[in-house]
């Protein structure tokens, strides 16, 4: 029994390293040591401000896929509405942010603050988003397959149509109104005093929440709470019928998939030099659909199908950008003025998107991961008591082997 | 108000008939397929710009009898191939491969959602983003009795084709069991084109009487209409043809009636609470019938 | 003592009365056989015991517990664990993964401990997996226990159904067609394993079997359905030569017939 961090135990049982808690403490150490010398070299590391917005935003983008895998991959669910998760933690995250910097009453983004800031961004985020999940997640008491697809698709339209329509101007009345009102509409949220939601998340905190989502969606996956879900994602009444409780798991899977969209949204409010305002366009159906590209596309069920899907989709998205500063692109557009690149970069990404779909329709991955767990070495022991030989005929197949019998194959 | 109430009614159940229309493309796809057809809206989108062109071809205002009728023929002739190529392209492939796998079966809804946004972004990259509008072929009162008429003719129609054809019997046969019905000797593949088919070329009918009513025709047009036929369809009973017809005339009736008060802007959420309350009171629609898993 | 007690049980499906008024009970540790022609309703009797219907009227009784309010996983958990006709695996589980998800609900550690891997989850799918291998030994299956169900072969699934449904450590064990597509030697050998492993763990079976040699073999009490209702109940030889129960098989093989071509079965393969 060797308890290791990066959780490959489920069903291991290797030979022993010599102190396994020393083990976990060093990884546990090189990793906070990594994400702490990120915050710092990270400027040096990518210089380019620009790229270094891209990473962090995969970044994020991968956390959202980890938490969507739990729902889509293992579980077997369709949400399509993961979109409504993100922006929930980032309101969240954003004006609980918003209020304490302001408390705090020091204009500078100190990095020592944002372990004041941070935390209590990411708990309120992730909880309210757990909340929301719970509320999504109860449904599927009732529904099935496409109709919960869709439960969810309404409920992500309706959080972003509340905001995003409220009234805004003028004398709005009662305590709802007030706070829509207060959320800035389709302007979105910029802080309480609308100059800009304070950006405390850097390389530290993006970093190491990738990190963090990594090794949970990990160890989800390869344990038995996992398996007893990839188990209700191939028959349901199965599962029931060997005392696992398809309610509980799925409803299960939905909160945790929702804390982790709402700390994603968490991250992606407080994203140092992003968008300092959260507006409800950035969580249209669009970006569900790009979630869900990331979980399929990498691999449905497989935590690094979910990293390599969205360091994939946003890089993608982001190359094909570049091309337009290829000479031949730029030939083209002065040849038709009116060309508009934005769609012809859609047209191809959707593109490729269908054509890697048909080719392999399992993922990148499929179900597997990257790292190889070892083959299990199994304790030999005795088996306690075989069944018995099925029959004399079948213990001495050569005696039997009348065309009658039928017996041919095995 | 009586009045304004009545009027809403009327709009709302031609608003609601052209809906219909295009819900229908989402029920009969699910119903055989059990696929999400999120391409659906995109072929409406086109269906409106190929009528579009169609009729401003054929002559426009000029000729409104020629023009609106050849080109709402036009459309849904190249609507219909439209769809008939999504299905081969994005959805046929998916049928073979991957199959029996639990992990694939989200992979269609991906194809077809990518499907839905190269359509858009093609669109937009043909046609520009511009809003055009559509030639007034009828006065407005006119077109919407155009639309109310012709709607439900080709309800009839579509009822008569899925119980007394041949078609439809192999239709509903797919619907049941798709092997099945393969072994049984029918071309499932070809019952699947003409399922597509016949959606686009509805979709593509209401989308004409859609662009004849509200006089705009733009490439993210479809993201509207798609979403709330396909709540229609959703509500009525996905996979049911009647049901379909139903869910849509309610929209649109519930959206002409939020019109009449302060918060119209809130239409499309009040289509989407309408949807979750309909779900969470009967799980399968209001005539959709839940389906005894055989154990 | 009774190990299940049906009273009255009734079932209908729009119009269709699947299960009307079956009453019945299972003597503890008894090999029981539930039989009737096609469409009798014996595997949705099978269904409303492990809840997966929910009985319009009537009581199912379980060691003095009403089973008919109980959802499918609790009435498992007390202890009613069943196959399927059509087998029903994990497919892209593994056979030792099949088989460790009938444990779960046993777990003593949370999810918490699962995401911390803290000693006791170590401890669990230790002590989880040993049982589980243990298991696997017993049915032959421990060789192929990192393979994936869907490439066992037919009869190598039917018996990691079973071992599945042991690794509930159930009371009652219901076997829906366990000798569906068995040859000959197969279904004798099924006989023998039914009997063993109701002895080693104690245990009562009901069986749902068209094969009649089975049936026949190793029953010691049947309850006979057609139509949804009860025609007869009784011991093999009773039911052998109950006139209602030839009637309800005319046009299918009677019991005596199949029997006889057991025997002449018998007689050609030696």
């Amino acid at each position: 029994m060797s308890p290791s961090t990066l959780g490959d135990g489920a069903r291991t049982s290797r030979a022993a390293s010599p102190n396994p808690l020393l083990r976990r403490i060093l990884v546990t150490l090189a990793l906070l040591g990594a994400v702490v010398g990120l915050e710092f070299g990270f400027d040096t590391l990518v210089p380019d401000v620009a790229l270094q917005q891209l990473v962090l935003f995969a970044l994020v983008n991968v956390v959202v896929a980890l938490s969507l895998n739990v729902i889509n991959g293992m579980a077997g669910q369709f949400s399509i509405g993961h979109a409504g998760f993100v922006g929930i933690g980032a309101y969240t995250a954003a004006i609980v942010a918003g209020h304490i910097h302001k408390a705090l009453g020091v204009d500078d983004i100190l990095f020592s603050n944002s372990f004041i800031v941070m935390p209590a961004a990411i708990l309120a985020a992730g909880g309210v988003a757990a909340i929301f999940g719970l509320v999504v997640g109860l449904p599927s008491l009732r529904l099935r397959g496409d109709y919960l697809a869709i439960v969810t698709l309404g409920f992500a339209e309706i959080f972003r149509l509340v905001i995003a329509t409220a009234q805004t101007g003028g004398d709005v009345e009662g305590p709802i109104a007030k706070f829509l009102a207060y959320l800035g509409g389709q302007n979105g949220y910029a802080g309480p005093d609308r100059n800009g939601v304070p950006q405390y998340a850097g390389p530290f905190w993006i970093f190491g929440a990738a990190v963090v989502a990594v090794i949970i969606a990990w160890r989800l996956k390869f344990s038995g709470w996992g398996r007893a879900l990839r188990a209700l994602r191939e028959d349901e009444i199965a599962t029931a019928s060997v005392g696992v409780d398809p309610t509980r798991y799925k409803v299960t899977s939905f909160v945790i998939a929702a804390t982790g969209a709402g700390v994603a949204g968490a991250m992606l409010a407080s994203m140092r030099n992003g968008n300092p305002t959260v507006q409800p366009d950035q969580f249209t159906f669009a970006y569900s659909f790009d979630a869900i590209t990331m979980v399929i596309l990498g691999g449905s069920g497989s935590v690094s199908g979910a990293i390599v899907g969205g360091v994939f989709v946003t890089f993608t998205v982001k190359m094909i950008e570049q091309l337009q500063r290829f000479e031949s692109v730029q030939a083209l557009q002065a040849a038709y003025p009116s060309l508009d690149l934005n769609a012809l970069r859609m047209v191809v990404y959707a593109s490729v998107l269908i054509g890697l779909m048909i080719l392999r329709p399992e993922g990148i991955f499929g179900e597997r991961e990257i790292i190889r767990r070892k083959p299990r070495q199994r304790v030999s022991h005795a088996p306690p008591e075989p069944l018995p030989a099925r029959t004399e005929a079948e213990a001495n197949p050569e005696s039997e082997t009348g065309p009658l019998t039928g017996k041919a194959e095995k | 108000m009586a009045m304004k109430i009545l009027n809403a009614l009327i709009t709302g159940l031609a608003q609601g008939s052209m809906i219909a229309l295009v819900a229908l493309g989402y029920t009969m796809v699910y119903g055989i397929l059990k696929l999400i057809n999120f391409a659906h809206s995109e072929v409406f989108m086109m269906g409106a710009f190929l009528g579009f062109f169609g009729i401003t071809a054929l002559g426009g205002k000029d000729a409104p009898l020629v023009a609106g009728v050849g080109g709402t023929l036009l459309a849904m002739f190249f609507a219909g191939l439209l769809g008939m190529l999504v299905e081969r392209i994005a959805y046929a492939p998916l049928r073979t491969r991957g199959k029996g796998k639990a992990n694939t079966r989200i992979t269609p809804l991906v194809t077809a959602l990518g499907m839905s946004v190269l359509l858009q972004n093609l669109a937009q990259l043909l046609f520009t983003a511009q809003y055009r509008g559509y030639p007034q072929l009828l006065p407005i009162e006119d077109t919407r009795k155009v639309i109310f008429i012709s709607a439900f003719s080709v309800m009839i129609a579509l009822q008569f084709l899925v119980h007394k054809t041949w078609m439809g019997k192999a239709m509903r046969a797919l619907s049941v069991n798709i092997e099945a019905a393969r072994l049984m000797g029918i071309r499932t593949s070809r019952v699947i084109s003409i399922t597509f088919i016949t959606g686009s070329v509805l979709a593509a009918l209401g989308a004409v009487l859609y662009c004849l009513d509200q006089s705009q025709v733009y490439p993210t047009m479809g993201v509207v209409i798609g979403t709330r036929a396909f709540v229609a369809a959703v509500i009525g009973g996905i996979g049911n043809i009647p049901g379909a017809m139903l869910g849509g005339l309610l929209i649109g009736i519930i959206g002409e009636m939020t019109k009449l008060t302060a918060y119209s802007g809130l239409q499309d959420v009040l289509v989407f609470t309408a949807l979750i309350a309909v779900l969470l009171v009967k799980p399968t629609g209001l005539l959709g019938k839940a389906s005894i898993e055989k154990v | 003592m009774s190990a299940l007690d049906l009273q009255g049980v009734t079932k209908t499906f729009g119009g269709l009365r699947a299960v009307g008024g079956v009453t019945f009970k299972v003597p503890e540790r008894s090999i029981f056989g539930l039989i009737g022609p096609n469409g009798a309703g014996k595997t949705t009797v099978f269904n409303l015991v492990t809840g997966v219907y929910k009985p319009d009227s009537g009581s199912i009784r379980f060691a003095g517990e009403e089973l008919s309010v109980l959802k499918p996983a609790q009435i498992a958990r007390r202890g009613v664990a069943r196959t399927f006709q059509n087998i029903r695996l994990f497919g892209q589980l593994t056979v030792l993964e099949n088989v460790l998800v009938a444990c779960e609900n046993r777990r003593r550690s949370g999810l918490l401990s699962a995401l911390l891997r803290s000693p006791s989850f170590f401890r669990d799918e230790a002590e989880m997996q040993r049982r589980a291998l243990e298991l696997l030994a017993i049915f032959d299956l421990d060789k192929l226990a990192d393979e994936t169900s869907t490439s066992l072969s037919y009869g190598n699934q039917r018996r990691l159904e079973i071992a599945r449904a042991m690794m509930l450590e159930p009371k009652i064990l219901l076997l829906d067609e366990p000798a569906a597509g068995m040859n000959y030697g197969e279904a004798e050998g099924l006989k023998k394993q039914i009997r063993w492993l109701r002895d080693r763990f104690d245990l009562t079976v009901i069986l749902v079997e068209h094969n009649m040699q089975v049936v026949m073999g190793v029953c010691e009490e049947i309850h006979v359905l057609d139509h949804g209702e009860t025609i007869a109940h009784g011991t093999p030889e009773e039911i052998r030569k109950n006139p209602k129960v030839l009637a309800a098989y005319l046009g299918e093989e009677t019991p005596d017939e199949a029997a006889s071509a057991a025997a002449a079965e018998e007689e050609a393969a030696t």
